[in-house]
């Protein structure tokens, strides 16, 4: 406990003495999309955190999992309470690292990187590399991100009855604007 | 003869399974002006819980609706064109994005408010991530 308040407060020391050293975003964009014969399903949330190091290049997003929204209440219903288990597991977790960092980025026009990192989701953990983009669009600094994933590798068990009508991955879009924060 | 009333039971079963069926599928959401709220709370209060108690927070409240009354920090539209609201505090208050077609019909309403001001807003509690999330909500004063 002790331990962890001086992390806070040598994290805050550092922040002041570097300005802003840190962006952050309280309404990013998550989606995951998937194909069906039926209809598609897509679920978007508006409400993801993500904070971005900017000394580091460290980069990390937390969502809700009951903060994604589906275009039928039975699409939602059926995502949390048979597939995401949202009770069990409220949140998705993602903390990574850009590759190749260096403080230029984020003042430099959009840009592919690719960034390494853990993601949490379903409470399975795993370490994955995904594409995306950072910089500066309309002079905000801009972060984009679009990969796949497998659900059957975060012990996500889609019955078999609509397992082979679902696609066996599901696209996962990030967008996020970046405000600088703390002083 | 018999044969034929059996056909016809069993294709009056199956079209009130199919219709069952459909009427599920094309359930529309909730419309959450019309729900009725399960707790009524100060938004102060509402963060406290949320900080001394994150887990038994979120069990209590989450996907709940809740009608909160509080101080308005800001207003402001996302890039999407959806309204939020922040209540007590911009950073680590209580967040409430508004209803899309509930917004489309009271822009006038999401106008008046006045940052400093108190505001009671309804919606349903998503749980806690840096700040309260409620979503959607529709203002009630």
């Amino acid at each position: 406990m002790l331990k962890n308040l001086f992390i806070l407060i040598l994290l805050g020391a550092s922040v002041g003495v570097f300005g802003q050293s840190k962006f952050i975003s309280k309404n990013a964009y998550i989606s995951f999309y998937s194909s069906t014969p039926l209809e598609d399903i897509l679920g978007e949330s508006n409400e993801a955190v993500t904070i971005l190091n900017a000394e580091t290049g460290e980069i990390g997003f937390q969502a809700l999992m009951t903060t994604f929204h589906f275009k039928r209440a039975l699409m939602e219903e059926h995502f949390n309470e048979n597939y995401m288990e949202s009770t069990k597991f409220p949140k998705a977790k993602f903390n990574g690292k850009i590759e190749g960092f260096n403080k230029d980025m984020l003042n430099a026009p959009v840009a592919d990187i690719k960034i390494t990192g853990l993601l949490n989701v379903h409470g399975v953990e795993k370490t994955i590399t995904v594409p995306g983009t950072l910089g500066i669009e309309n002079g905000k600094l801009v972060g984009t991100s679009k990969f796949k994933v497998t659900p059957e590798d975060y012990g996500i068990i889609i019955p078999a009855i609509v397992r082979d009508k679902i696609g066996k991955e599901m696209e996962i879009t990030v967008k996020t604007t970046y405000l600088p924060f703390g002083q | 003869m018999k044969i034929k009333y059996a056909i016809i039971f069993v294709l009056v079963v199956v079209l009130i399974g199919a219709g069952v069926g459909l009427k599920m599928f094309f359930k529309p959401h909730a419309d959450i002006s019309k729900l009725k709220s399960e707790f009524k709370v100060e938004a102060n209060g509402l963060i406290g819980e949320f900080e001394q108690d994150e887990n038994a927070a979120t069990t209590k409240y989450s996907e709940k609706v809740l009608e909160i009354t509080g101080k308005l920090a800001s207003k402001n539209k996302l890039q999407n064109g959806t309204d939020l609201l922040m209540m007590e505090d911009e950073m680590q208050g209580i967040s409430c994005q508004l209803d899309s077609s509930w917004a489309a019909t009271n822009q006038a309403t999401i106008e008046a408010l006045e940052t400093g001001s108190s505001v009671t807003v309804k919606g349903i509690c998503k749980g806690y991530l840096m700040e309260i999330k409620v979503s959607p909500a529709v203002v009630v004063k």
